[in-house]
């Protein structure tokens, strides 16, 4: 297997396999976030539990650099037709939060294990505090669910009933669970079948040293690119609107150091390990998948025929100190990590953005955010729990076009759901779909606009909740003298004289007739907008997507009914003034970071590691209280004493500064 | 004719595409077909058709008013949308949702790619146009259409210069009549514009694919209309007595009446023929696995042929757009003979999308072209211009080819041959790419397949694809050149119909499933009747079926009798979705979301006569010399010499009147009784 041609065989079978696994499990899937949102992923596995092939067209992006070897390891006494599982985010870091099930089979060739097929769904409701199972302001992983550590669920191809049991007695909607976990089983022997076709066309030997090449061969790509990008110490943050319900910010920081053809990522001051559930469960592995999942989507733009496989990792470093948001410790909560992990996406763009301006688009608006309806359905007399569509928004400013409209970027996978299925299944009715105007960041390349969703309920008592709804404070970022995007927003019936924005939060309770409107924000503008073609901006205004307003004041484009006024814009684009340096963050990231300095931030990251775990977000969280008239580092440090002065009890301990004075 | 004193009796397939009139002429008497090509003329359409006539007329002594069945297949309509040169059209539908076609299903292709993007809505959102107007889910109307409303839309359809309205509201899939309401109020403000409604179009549940697929009728139609109005003239001109009969995407017949405005089921109409034809001939050359490839000037064309049948879909793709009607699988790339090359913006090599057509055509052809194009990269490596090409119509110019390529092979900096044969691979793996992904879709081991190239670019670089992909069989046809063309003469009529009947299958199903068959039935018969169908027909029935909480059908074929048999229906679902997903659901609940009815005119199928085989070595005509990693000679072989059992080794060059069949190094060629050559490549 050590030619080439060869080995683009084996690839594109491997590859082959695992679309084929998606195609069998997105078709015979009974939940919507499966079937329509598409979070799943499926994957082939080399017989040590690393991922060597993904589908590229189907599934959820984040997991070709997952392995499962931990929780491989503990189980014990595999045999044909066994499928084992676990959804606990504490058992070998595999599942990342309760609702996420992973389930794995191995694949016996001669008596042997030679690989294995796996992958996970993310089921409706795994039962604990709240529907979903998911809710911000859970604070310990056992409200999020009932968990299984890594377990047999198939013995020999028979399901163990004892499980499902204890399943079905836990959860909300334990049909849809099963459905999902019975579908997934089908795609996982689907794999397996595959993998045996595999086995008799190149031999099992062939197969086992073609796989490990495949690896070789994506690490080889990686370390190319990185080869390829300028060494240097890359430092970028940035925030989540709230950490929890006492609503500060949430930062996420990065040091990303590139050197030759490997990397690291330092996220030394982040934010202290969240008395929420917006953890993410690393278990401080150096190359945990959810901290690289930025990492594959740069790789992948500046690669388009990059190996997507755990060997694309190998040159890769992190670093989550213990404690922390991407390294919380037990039972810290962690359900809404997927809000925490489009930040953290946006971190490595932003810290990319700055090793290679020339190859990187602006922030895309990164909140995934899931809609989920729970009412009575009139029609039928029946409770409904469903998901509606997914409201993201647009890709940021690229180096050659405007961003995408409406999705784009890291949240190109989510799939909408037709509104006529929607409105056939579940009693909503809609009043909007569609784009925002106004929400793109201005540049000489736009920012893909947002996605406004509006519907009506019908019955009393309706719950929405918007999961990973952010970036209603910090805006999605331009760069290289682009604007930042629109703000996202949540409004219950707007323009009435009864409307009811919802800030930052993530569920409201309507009544009968009540129509929620949903907005993302938008992508990053990318380039001076001054610059931009005119009758780009004029076709713009043309299909609605920037007002005459906003291209006058944004662009210096003046319009005459539907054409541009040269002359005035001239005039106007003459006197413009373009924006200084690589970011542009918006009026409400330049406050918060005026008060927030650099040093203000080093000296709270370096009080709080100090302390024992369960003190850091609490101390956190008075230190934010006491920091009003105050700002950098003169400013945190009498917040700090002051708290100290209130809660005597917090432990003495010496600072990493302290000790090194 | 030694003593056959039965009338004269021709029945004709003839297939368009981008470059070529393609004619399959079958003398009923004799059994004998004769194949023709004549270059398209793109401003006179219909005028090449007259040309086939007269040419087979002196050839063939045919006389136009003894032609009882006329089949045609034509590419119009796709080009039409891959080439993005369609109607000015204007789309009314829902306000607050006229971002519908935008943002479509919101995924979009190469997802780990920051820079992925979807592809710009064939209308721009300043020609679509929201109204106060909804249908509830269950098709009640909420909101009536008022005529001030929709008169003020189609003012401002009209002052954007759109030729037609394409008029699409949620729901219409339940209830039709509020869009034919709106319909019928822009037809009296505006009789000059067109307008389809989604509903009559294609009633299926989910508004973007429905919409989008009444969209692309309506931008297909003013061409395709004008197209087939001007081919009909030029029949009744010449005296042709039968009835117009298109190919559709379905793989079956219509009469060209019905496609002027039944369009969007004509898109892939020679190509869906072209695997009918290419399925006829597999069968009889004893191939069940077969991966058929089409090139044309403009584009290839492949698809599957799974245990001797032709795959169906209702989810291909057209272009960049999803196309619901029940359709060949058939998948598509805008890379053809006419492609050409150029450099871009990084330096880089490019081959496609852009097309030089039939007009002015590869510089080669010498009409005027000056950009180098695949075939005249073939021309300068010297497979192509060693003979004659299309019947004499054509030769092939090397010099103006060479000309054409050392446009970009100077500022690349390299030598004329080597740049031909880079924009060869470049073509070659652009088929590789796609061809890759329609095996994993299908999920099925290509190198169990035999590749089959037909049109007039296939057998050119069908080898050295089917050897890319690991392929160690070829299978080229006596005329690759007319196989859409003969796929029209042996296809039935076939009109597809759906009633969206959205129920749960439980006991009180078979009274809703037995009311909508027989609407389908009587829609179905009258549809027969108004092709001017005599003869035998049949009925395919199926239904769009799914356990309770899927959001994806599958299509489960069924009986009649079964529909008031809810368990039988019940055990059919079960086994599909066995055969297809390795798994099913025995205690699961079942929806069924519609039933489809497949109505089918028989068509007397054509004889075709056998040679008997001898084993001989064949004799090449003479050798030419080629650019193959370096200039060499080798045996040019004439498709005509070549008598069935003769057998020779490649790298070698068949030159035939419609195409040149190119076999590379360590091929081995046979040819059967059929006159098929068979190569078997080297692993």
């Amino acid at each position: 297997m050590s030619d080439k041609m060869t080995l683009q065989v084996l690839a594109n079978h491997a590859r082959a396999a695992a679309e084929n696994m998606a195609h069998t499990l997105h078709r015979t899937a009974h939940s919507a976030f499966v079937k329509e949102t598409q979070d799943f992923t499926v994957m082939l596995m080399d017989r040590h539990g690393d991922t060597f092939a993904v589908p590229m067209d189907l599934g959820a992006t984040w997991y070709p650099g997952l392995s499962y070897r931990r929780a491989i390891d503990m189980v014990e006494d595999y045999r044909p037709g066994d499928v084992a599982f676990t959804n606990d985010p504490y058992s070998g870091h595999v599942a990342t939060h309760a609702p996420d099930t992973h389930l794995w089979k191995p694949v016996f060739h001669d008596g042997e294990i030679v690989a294995w097929t796996g992958g996970h769904i993310h089921n409706t409701d795994m039962g604990g505090a709240v529907p979903a199972s998911l809710s911000r302001s859970l604070t310990e992983i056992h409200q999020e669910g009932v968990r299984f550590p890594p377990m047999k669920l198939v013995n020999e191809g028979v399901f163990d009933t004892q499980i499902l049991r204890i399943m079905e007695t836990n959860v909300r909607k334990p049909g849809l669970n099963i459905g999902d976990i019975k579908a997934l089983v089908g795609a996982l022997n689907t794999g397996e079948r595959k993998v045996h076709a595999m086995l008799a066309r190149f031999g099992g030997d062939g197969f086992l040293s073609g796989v490990a090449a495949l690896k070789d061969q994506a690490e080889a790509q990686a370390r190319d690119i990185l080869r390829g990008i300028p060494d240097g110490d890359y430092v970028f943050s940035d925030y989540a609107d709230e950490d929890s319900d006492f609503a500060n910010p949430c930062r996420l920081h990065l040091t990303l150091r590139i050197r030759g053809d490997s990397a690291e990522l330092d996220f030394t001051g982040s934010d202290p390990q969240l008395g929420s559930s917006l953890n993410v469960p690393s278990g401080g592995d150096p190359r945990h998948t959810m901290l690289l999942v930025g990492v594959y989507y740069v790789l992948y733009t500046l690669n388009p025929r990059l190996l997507l496989n755990t060997g694309l990792t190998r040159p890769f470093r992190c670093i989550a100190p213990e404690g922390t948001v991407l390294n919380p410790v037990a039972p810290a909560a962690v359900g809404m990590r997927s809000l925490t992990c489009a930040r953290l996406r946006s971190v490595i763009f932003g810290a990319f953005s700055q090793a290679i301006p020339d190859r990187m688009p602006a922030a895309p608006a990164g909140n995934n955010c899931i809609v989920n309806v729970m009412t009575h359905d009139e029609r039928s007399g029946q409770k409904v729990i469903a998901a509606v569509n997914p409201v993201v928004g647009g890709g940021g400013g690229m180096p050659h076009r405007d961003g995408t409209n409406g999705s784009g970027a890291d949240a190109a996978y989510l799939k909408n759901t037709p509104i006529e299925i929607t409105e056939t299944e579940v009693p909503v009715e809609f009043v909007k779909y569609g784009l925002a105007p106004d929400t793109g960041g201005a540049g000489y390349w736009r920012g893909g606009l947002a996605t406004e969703m509006a519907f009506r309920v019908f019955a009393p008592d309706t719950r929405i909740t918007a999961r990973n709804r952010d970036r209603s404070r910090f805006r999605p970022w331009g760069v290289l003298g682009g604007r930042a995007a629109g703000l996202a927003e949540m409004v219950v019936n707007a323009g009435t004289p009864d409307a009811r924005r919802m800030g930052s939060a993530d569920t409201a309770i309507l009544q009968p007739g009540d129509v929620l409107s949903i907005r993302s924000a938008g992508g990053g503008g990318r380039g001076d907008p001054m610059g931009r073609e005119t009758w780009r901006v004029a076709q713009d205004v043309v299909r609605g997507h920037v007002s005459k307003e906003a291209a006058r004041r944004d662009y210096g484009v003046v319009m005459q009914g539907g054409e541009v006024d040269e002359t005035a814009t001239a005039a106007l684009r003459g006197e413009a003034r373009g924006h200084d340096g690589h970011f542009h963050f918006g009026p409400e990231r330049d406050a918060f970071e005026a008060q927030w300095t650099d040093a203000a931030y080093a000296r709270l990251t370096d009080i709080l590691m100090a302390l024992p775990v369960h003190w850091r977000f609490f101390v956190k969280t008075e230190i934010f209280r006491r920091m009003e008239a105050r700002k950098g580092a003169e400013g945190v440090n009498a917040a700090y004493a002051e708290t100290r002065k209130r809660f005597p009890d917090i432990p003495h301990v010496r600072t990493h500064a302290e000790a090194a004075e | 004719m030694d003593g056959n004193t039965a009338p004269a009796d021709w029945k004709i397939g003839v297939d368009i595409g981008g470059t070529f009139m393609d004619f399959c002429a079958l003398d009923t008497r004799s059994g004998r077909i004769a194949s023709l090509k004549v270059l398209t003329t793109p401003d006179d359409p219909g005028a090449e058709l007259l040309t086939g006539f007269d040419l087979l007329d002196e050839r063939e002594g045919l006389d136009p008013g003894a032609v009882t069945r006329f089949v045609h297949g034509t590419t119009v309509g796709i080009n039409t949308i891959l080439q993005r040169k369609g109607a000015r059209l204007a789309l009314i539908t829902n306000q607050g949702f006229e971002d519908v076609i935008e943002l479509a299903r919101l995924g979009m292709p190469e997802m780990y790619s920051l820079f992925c993007h979807r592809a710009e809505p064939l209308i721009p959102r300043d020609r679509i146009f929201g109204i106060p107007v909804r249908l509830r889910a269950d098709g009640s109307e909420r909101i009536a259409p008022t005529p001030e409303i929709v008169h003020d839309a189609v003012r401002q359809a009209q002052e954007a210069g759109a030729d037609g309205i394409i008029v699409s509201f949620l729901h219409s899939w339940r209830n039709g009549a509020q869009e034919a309401t709106v319909k019928a109020m822009i037809e009296a403000e505006a009789p000059d514009l067109f307008v389809f409604t989604s509903s009559e179009v294609w009633p299926v549940i989910r508004e973007y694919e429905r919409s989008s697929t009444a969209i692309l009728n309506g931008y297909v139609h003013p061409r395709v209309a004008g197209y087939l109005s001007a081919l009909e003239d030029r029949l009744a001109v010449r005296g042709v007595p039968a009835r117009a009969l298109l190919t559709k995407s379905n793989g079956g017949l219509m009469s060209a009446h019905q496609g002027r405005r039944d369009c969007v089921s004509m898109l892939l109409s020679g190509t869906a023929s072209g695997v009918m034809g290419a399925a006829w001939l597999a069968r009889q050359a004893g191939e069940s696995h077969v991966l058929t490839l089409d090139i044309g000037g403009t584009s290839a064309d492949f698809a599957l042929i799974v245990d001797g049948e032709v795959q169906f879909g209702t989810d291909e793709r057209i272009g960049d757009f999803p196309l619901h009607i029940p359709s060949v699988s058939v998948s598509s790339i805008a890379i053809g003979g006419g492609s050409i090359a150029s450099i871009d913006s990084h330096g880089v090599l490019r081959v496609g999308p852009d097309s030089a057509g039939s007009s002015p055509g590869p510089a080669c052809y010498g009409r005027g072209g000056t950009a180098p194009t695949v075939t005249d990269a073939m021309a300068v490596c010297g497979w192509l211009g060693q003979a004659e090409m299309a019947y004499g119509q054509l030769s092939i110019d090397r010099d103006l080819a060479r000309d054409a390529v050392a446009r970009i092979a100077g500022p690349m900096d390299r030598s004329v041959e080597e740049t031909a044969q880079a924009i060869l691979d470049i073509a070659v793996s652009e088929l590789f790419v796609e061809v890759e992904k329609l095996g994993s879709r299908a999920g099925v081991d290509l190198r169990d397949y035999a590749l089959m190239p037909f049109g007039g670019g296939g057998p050119m670089l069908g080898a050295f694809l089917a050897r890319e992909l690991g392929m160690t069989r070829v299978l080229a046809p006596r005329r690759p050149g007319v196989v859409s063309a003969l796929g029209g003469l042996v296809a039935d009529m076939r009109g597809d119909f759906l009633q969206t009947v959205f129920t749960d299958l439980d006991a009180t199903a078979p009274r809703q499933l037995c009311a909508a068959f027989a609407e389908l039935q009587k829609e179905g018969d009258a549809w027969l009747k108004a092709q001017g169908h005599v003869g035998p027909a049949q009925v395919r029935l199926s239904a769009d079926m799914r356990y309770a909480g899927q959001s994806y059908e599958i299509e489960t074929a069924l009986e009649p009798d079964w529909l008031c048999d809810p368990a039988r229906l019940a055990t059919a679902f079960h086994e599909t979705h066995r055969r297809i997903y390795d798994f099913d659901d025995p205690a699961g609940a079942i929806e069924i979301v519609n039933l489809r009815l497949s109505a089918i005119g028989v068509t007397p199928k054509p004889d075709f006569a056998e040679a008997i085989p001898t084993t001989a070595h064949a004799t090449p005509a003479r050798q030419v010399q080629v650019h193959l990693n370096g200039a060499r000679h080798i045996p040019l072989f004439e498709r005509a010499d070549l008598v069935a059992g003769a057998t020779f080794d490649g790298p070698a060059v068949v030159c035939q009147e419609d195409t040149t069949l190119a076999i590379p190094e360590g091929a081995r060629a046979h040819v059967d009784r059929h006159l098929n050559i068979h190569l078997e490549l080297a692993e």
